[in-house]
């Protein structure tokens, strides 16, 4: 497409920016900014991850290459946490729907005395401050022993994902469209089936946004497992802390960070479709 | 149709982990600190000493303010940057728009870790912005805000953007084109559109973001912990140390205590918030 430029600059900005070209200047500005900003240290990871040698005051590496990849992942540490950190984010997502999907069916679609009472409740998780809920149960788990075990922060990471996985798909079963299970009630289909073949489908894509959620919500959980887990259980997570504290080779970091990366771009893959509608939005009850 | 006691028995498992792991530890910790005197560790009825030796204490006196303070500070910030942007989202449908969006909900899938981590390498000593700033600009003033308190705001800032936006601009959508064509019309100026007329209309969602934000900085950990300065700390950073370099979880859960109470009108008022708007709509 080829495109004159017309005798009123003005017009031409307006057809190419939309109604109002001062909006779209600050979108500019925006643009500029947020990519400073936001993009700007995220690339510096990049960078440092494919980077041999990066000595200062070079704008770029000096030598590039993939060599700290093998070495950071060939470390001990990293080898046990990062298999560890897949197993331990998998079970508490699964836990989790296992106890919280039955009762988001139970809020949206049976009638009971006290339910948005009971549904309003989970969002104390929200309503308190986070490292001071931490500590007043690292209290607590510290007398019952479970500092510095596997259940302990199991429990811990529970906590976090109880209102995602409870108020996100409370929602979905809510918006299901209760014609067509009557309509199918109506044929002659049972139940059972029209669970599974009715109601189900409506509902999955929603599930598949709490669950996603929840697995990369837990998988980067790192101040719950930082207290509760230390110095016996080790997540990437809390690798992190030390690597940003205490090691000296940026590039281990730099990997390290890449790879517990890898499930926010899946999310991010997905992400259009959750943003879209107010799925996330409803798990903070907004 | 399920009958209400099958209806109990499904929100029986979630509900008893929300009363064994937040209502009950929480509670107990309340308790505990007005009853168990912190020196002797038994029980000698009702006490405050754990309470006026926190506030006697200067260190923690000192941490609490600037957690106050830091908290105020980011949430005007975030405000700042997140209103505008929202607007921007809620009347552009251009391309540019489309990036503006994709940017400012980056941060979502970045976890405070790696952020903390990669911010140190960018704005820190030598980092990206200083190297840049050396040898391009040839300008040597460069003042990190790594370990200082600008070090925490500007990441508590970029950790909260998208979840501002996202419900600042969902809420704005729910304001009609036509509310703000017809007070046009009769010459109300953009500024006092978004004043007197927009602003009471996103009261709700704008309510919540604050308080969610509010409470999520000032309960922040990680972030103060990798970035922030040695002292004063945030509260985050100095219950961890309390509770696990110092062993002295008494104190620890009197900390947490006071971050309770300090964040209870919020809670409470979030918890109102939501609750209002449920009921409206059922």
């Amino acid at each position: 497409m080829t495109e004159q430029w017309p005798n009123h600059p003005k017009s031409f900005l307006r057809r190419h920016l939309g109604r109002n070209v001062g909006t779209e200047v600050f979108g500019l500005f925006a643009v500029l900014f947020l990519g400073l900003v936001i993009i700007g240290p995220m690339s510096t990871i990049v960078l440092w991850a494919f980077a041999d040698r990066w000595r200062a005051p070079a704008l770029l590496p000096t030598e590039w290459g993939t060599s700290y990849w093998g070495e950071t992942l060939q470390r001990a540490d990293v080898l046990t946490a990062l298999p560890f950190s897949i197993l331990l984010a998998g079970s508490v997502t699964l836990l989790s729907a296992f106890i919280c999907l039955p009762a988001a069916y139970s809020f949206a679609r049976i009638k009971f005395p006290g339910k948005q009472a009971f549904l309003l409740s989970f969002l104390a998780t929200n309503a308190f401050p986070r490292f001071g809920l931490y500590v007043a149960i690292a209290v607590v788990f510290f007398r019952l022993g479970l500092v510095g075990t596997v259940p302990g922060v199991v429990l811990i990471q529970l906590v976090n994902t109880l209102l995602t996985m409870i108020w996100i798909p409370t929602s979905a079963f809510q918006n299901v469209d209760r014609a067509l299970e009557e309509a199918a009630l109506d044929v002659g289909a049972g139940r059972v089936r029209i669970f599974f073949q009715i109601t189900m489908p409506q509902v999955l894509p929603a599930l598949a946004a709490a669950l996603l959620l929840t697995f990369v919500a837990t998988f980067y959980e790192a101040q719950g497992a930082l207290i509760i887990g230390l110095p016996g259980v080790r997540t990437m997570a809390t690798l992190m802390y030390s690597y940003i504290n205490n090691q000296v080779v940026v590039q281990y970091g730099a990997v390290i960070s890449l790879i517990l990366w890898l499930p926010s771009l899946v999310l991010l893959a997905f992400a259009q479709r959750f943003l879209r509608g107010n799925t996330v939005s409803a798990g903070f009850g907004v | 149709m399920l009958s209400a006691l099958a209806g109990y028995a499904l929100i029986a498992p979630p509900l008893a982990l929300l009363l064994l792991l937040i209502f009950f530890p929480a509670a107990q910790a309340v308790v505990r600190t007005l009853l168990v005197d912190a020196d002797i560790g038994l029980t000698s009825g009702f006490t405050t000493s754990r309470y006026t030796g926190f506030f006697g204490d200067a260190i923690a006196r000192s941490n609490l303010w600037f957690t106050v303070w830091v908290t105020i500070v980011t949430t005007s910030f975030l405000f700042l940057v997140c209103l505008p942007l929202a607007a921007y989202l809620r009347f552009s449908t251009s391309r540019i728009a489309g990036v503006v969006q994709v940017l400012a909900l980056f941060p979502l899938f970045v976890p405070g870790v790696i952020l903390a981590f990669a911010l140190i390498r960018y704005i820190g000593p030598r980092g990206t912005v200083d190297t840049f700033l050396r040898v391009v600009l040839n300008y040597t003033g460069f003042v990190t805000p790594y370990l200082r308190p600008s070090g925490i705001i500007f990441a508590l800032v970029w950790d909260h953007i998208p979840f501002t936006v996202l419900v600042l601009t969902a809420g704005l959508r729910q304001v009609e084109d036509s509310v703000i064509e017809a007070a046009r019309d009769v010459g109300a100026s953009g500024l006092r559109v978004f004043a007197q007329i927009v602003l009471p209309l996103i009261q709700r969602p704008a309510m919540i973001v604050l308080c969610l934000n509010i409470i999520g900085i000032f309960g922040s950990f990680t972030i103060p912990y990798l970035l922030g300065p040695a002292a004063p700390q945030m509260m985050g950073v100095y219950m961890a140390q309390t509770f696990s370099e110092y062993q002295d979880r008494p104190g620890a859960e009197t900390q947490a205590v006071i971050m309770f109470a300090a964040c209870s009108v919020i809670g409470a008022l979030y918890v109102r918030t939501v609750s209002r708007r449920r009921g409206e709509r059922g």
